[in-house]
C-alpha cells in the first residue's frame, strides 16, 4: 500500500477545539477517523476522543495485517464508542452524556470502506470531481431529500446545524455503511467536519484536492475555511490521502507501507489535555457539594431559632 | 469575545417549593429572582450561573460549556457555598438574611428575605442636590455596624456600592450580594471572568495588589459610596487615579453643605494607599459618631467647625498608627 497522508486540525475563533482526528496503518489496511465533538453539549471533546482513541485501538488489535470485515469493523466500533462514552459519563459523574459525530474509513487491497454517523463528511476525489460522499444526519440534508429546499438554500439555513443521529445520544445511533469503491491511482480521499467544508464551495474543494498534493493542499483549504469562518468559525478538522499505485516511484512524502512486518501498526493520535485535567481536578465531587449543602443548611436552622 | 448570557427562569417555574416571579437582576456570576413561597411570602432567590463558564439556553439545566470549565464551574460552586456559609451564620439587621439553600438544574440556589425598599442609588438619581447629610449618617452607621459583623467573620465583601445597598421603607440599610464568590473565582488562575469590581468604587488595591486587601478595602467603598450620595457620581476609577490622581478632595468642593469631619472622613476613606485609610470600620464608626455630635455648619461657623474637625482628625491619625503596629 502507498498512499501520502495528512492530518490537521484548527480551533477556529472557537474557545475549545472539540474535533478530533486519528490515522492508523498496518502492512495492508488504513483507518482514517473523524469526530466531532458537539458543541452545545458538555465535554463534547471528550466524546470525540473516545471515539478516535477507541477506534485506533480496535484498529491495532484487529489489523493482523487486514481486517476481515472492514464494514462491520467500522460499524461494531461506532457501538463500541457509543457505549465507551455512555461508560465514561457514568465513571465521571458528568452532567450530561457528551456526544460526537464520527466518520470512519478503511483502505485495504485497494478498496475504499466507510461509515458515519452525523453530519462530518468523506469524500472521494477523482478526476477533479467528487465520485462519492456521504449524506449528512443533519435536519437540512433531509429537507433536500424531500425537495423541500435547493442544495443552495441548505448552505444558509439557520439550522443547518442542526444532525438527528450521532453517538452518546440517548437515541442508539444508526450507522451509515459506504463503499466498497476501488481506489486508482492519483484518487484523493478525504475525512472532515462541517468547520471545513461547510466554508468551501464543492468546486473548490474538487479543484484544491485534486491539483495539489494532499500537505498543500489541506492546510490551504483549512486556511480559505478559517478566514470565512471569521469571528464565528467552528473548529474545522480534516484527514486526507493521496493514493498512489504501488508500483510508482517513491516520493519523499509518501509512505509505503511494503516495509512494517505482519503485526506493525503505526498511529497517530493526540492525547486529550483537557481530559487529564478534568481527571486530575477532583476537587469538588458531587460528595462535596453534598456535604456544603447540609453543612448551609444546618448553619440556617441552628442560626435562625 | 463576550461570553453569551444565559436565559433567566420562566414567571411561574416552580423551583423547589419557590415559584418564580420575575428576574430581579443579572450579573456576570447570578442570576437575583423574585420568588413567593409556598406561604406565599416574596424572596430573593440567587442562581449561581456564571456566563463565562455555564449556558442555560433553553429549559432549565445548566451546562458547562466544555470540559474545561466544569472544573471552573464546580470551583466557582465552592465560593458560592463559602458566601452562603457566611451569610447564614451572620445575623444581622443590616445584611441580608438567607434562609434556603439547596441544588437544583444542576446548579445552586440560594433563598434570601426579600427587602422592600429601594437601593441608595435609585436613592442618588432621585434626590435633587445631593443626600442630605442626616440621611447619610444614618444609613452608614447602621451599613457600618452590618459590615463590622461581616468583617469579623473573616470576610471581605469587596464590591460596596450605592446599587448594592438597600434602603428600606423605614430608611435603614441592608447591604447585599455578597462578593465573596467572585472574590474566590477571581483567585484561581484564569483571569478570564469579567472584572470583579465596580469601577470608582472599587479600591486600588482591587486592581492591582490583591494580596494587600483586607477590611481598608472595604473602607475605600464605603467612602466612594458617600463620595456618590454627596456629588451624585462615582469618584475616578481606583486604576485611572493610580495612573493620574484628578480626585479633588471633597472637603474643599462641598465645604460648607456637608460638615467639615463628613467631608473629611470621606477623603480620608479614599486615600490611594491602604495604610493612610481608616483600618477598621471602628475607626470609620468614630468618626461618624463624631460628626453626628457635632453641630450642622452654619455660615459663619465654618471657621470654628473646621478647627474641630481638624482636631478629631489629628487624634484619629495618633489612634490608627498605633492599631497599625
Amino acid at each position: 500500500m502507498k498512499f501520502t497522508i495528512f492530518q490537521e486540525t484548527r480551533r477556529g475563533a472557537r474557545q475549545y477545539n472539540q474535533d478530533r482526528m486519528c490515522y492508523s496503518y498496518s502492512r495492508d489496511s488504513l483507518l482514517m477517523v473523524v469526530a466531532d465533538g458537539m458543541g452545545g453539549h458538555l465535554h463534547g471533546e471528550v466524546a470525540a476522543q473516545i471515539t478516535v482513541e477507541l477506534m485506533a485501538e480496535l484498529f491495532q488489535k484487529k489489523a493482523k495485517p487486514t481486517i476481515q470485515n472492514p464494514h462491520q469493523f467500522i460499524a461494531d466500533g461506532c457501538m463500541k464508542c457509543h457505549d465507551a462514552i455512555f461508560n465514561y459519563a457514568a465513571n465521571h459523574s458528568l452532567l450530561e452524556t457528551p456526544r460526537t459525530t464520527v466518520v470512519a474509513a478503511i483502505i485495504q487491497d485497494g478498496m475504499l470502506y466507510w461509515a458515519h454517523v452525523g453530519d462530518s463528511r468523506l469524500y472521494l476525489i477523482r478526476n477533479s470531481q467528487v465520485a462519492a460522499r456521504t449524506r449528512d444526519h443533519s435536519k437540512v440534508q433531509q429537507m433536500v431529500d424531500m425537495g423541500r429546499i435547493t442544495a443552495e438554500e441548505a448552505e444558509r439555513h439557520p439550522e443547518k446545524n442542526k444532525i438527528y443521529n450521532c453517538l452518546g445520544s440517548m437515541f442508539p445511533p444508526e450507522v451509515e455503511i459506504g463503499g466498497k469503491v476501488p481506489l486508482v491511482d492519483g484518487d484523493t480521499v478525504l475525512l472532515c467536519t462541517d468547520g471545513l467544508w461547510g466554508c468551501v464551495t464543492q468546486g473548490e474543494l474538487e479543484q484544491m484536492m485534486t491539483g495539489y498534493p494532499v500537505l498543500y493542499a489541506l492546510p490551504q483549504l483549512l486556511d480559505r475555511a478559517e478566514a470565512r469562518g471569521g469571528i464565528h468559525g467552528d473548529n474545522l478538522t480534516g484527514v486526507a490521502i493521496n493514493w498512489h499505485e504501488e508500483d510508482d516511484h517513491a516520493t519523499a512524502d509518501s509512505l509505503s507501507t511494503k516495509k512494517l512486518s505482519d503485526g506493525e501498526v503505526t498511529t497517530r493520535l493526540n492525547t486529550l489535555a483537557s481530559d487529564k485535567a478534568l481527571k486530575e481536578n477532583k476537587e469538588v465531587t458531587e460528595a462535596d457539594i453534598e456535604a456544603a449543602i447540609n453543612e448551609i443548611q444546618a448553619a440556617i436552622n441552628k442560626y435562625s431559632r | 469575545m463576550p461570553p453569551p448570557s444565559n436565559f433567566p427562569l420562566a414567571r411561574g417555574y416552580q423551583l423547589l417549593n419557590y415559584t418564580i416571579v420575575k428576574q430581579l437582576s443579572a450579573g456576570g456570576f447570578s442570576i437575583v429572582y423574585l420568588a413567593h413561597d409556598d406561604t406565599d411570602q416574596p424572596v430573593a432567590i440567587k442562581e449561581y450561573l456564571p456566563n463565562a463558564l455555564a449556558l442555560r439556553s433553553e429549559g432549565e439545566r445548566v451546562m458547562a460549556t466544555s470540559a474545561d470549565n466544569l472544573a471552573l464551574f464546580r470551583h466557582g460552586m465552592k465560593c458560592f457555598f463559602e458566601e452562603g456559609k457566611t451569610l447564614a451564620q451572620i445575623r444581622h439587621p443590616n445584611i441580608v438574611k438567607v434562609v434556603n439553600f439547596f441544588r437544583a438544574n444542576e446548579t445552586v440556589y440560594m433563598v434570601m428575605e426579600y427587602e422592600r425598599g429601594r437601593t441608595l442609588q435609585k436613592e442618588i438619581q432621585l434626590t435633587e442636590g445631593g443626600v442630605k447629610e442626616n440621611m447619610i449618617l444614618y444609613v452608614f452607621a447602621h451599613l457600618l455596624n452590618g459590615l463590622r459583623e461581616v468583617h469579623l467573620h473573616k470576610m471581605l465583601h469587596l464590591d460596596i456600592k450605592p446599587a448594592n445597598i438597600y434602603i428600606r421603607r423605614d430608611g435603614s440599610p441592608v447591604l447585599l450580594d455578597f462578593g465573596s464568590a467572585r472574590e474566590a473565582l477571581n483567585q484561581s488562575a484564569l483571569s478570564k471572568f469579567t472584572p470583579m469590581y465596580t469601577p470608582g468604587f472599587a479600591s486600588p488595591e482591587q486592581y492591582a495588589d490583591r494580596e494587600k486587601l483586607g477590611p481598608w478595602s472595604d473602607i475605600y467603598s464605603v467612602g466612594a459610596s458617600i463620595f456618590a450620595c454627596m456629588s451624585g457620581l462615582a469618584p475616578q476609577a481606583a486604576d485611572q487615579r493610580a495612573k493620574e490622581d484628578k480626585y479633588q478632595s471633597v472637603k474643599k468642593m462641598w465645604a460648607g453643605r456637608y460638615s467639615a469631619s463628613l467631608l473629611e472622613l470621606v477623603d480620608w476613606c479614599l486615600e490611594l494607599d491602604p495604610l493612610a485609610r481608616p483600618q477598621s470600620v471602628r475607626d470609620v464608626q468614630k468618626a461618624l459618631v463624631e460628626t453626628a455630635s457635632e453641630p450642622q455648619p452654619k455660615p459663619g461657623k465654618g471657621l470654628l467647625a473646621g478647627l474641630k474637625g481638624n482636631l478629631a482628625r489629628l487624634t484619629r491619625l495618633g489612634s490608627s498608627k498605633g492599631e497599625q503596629k
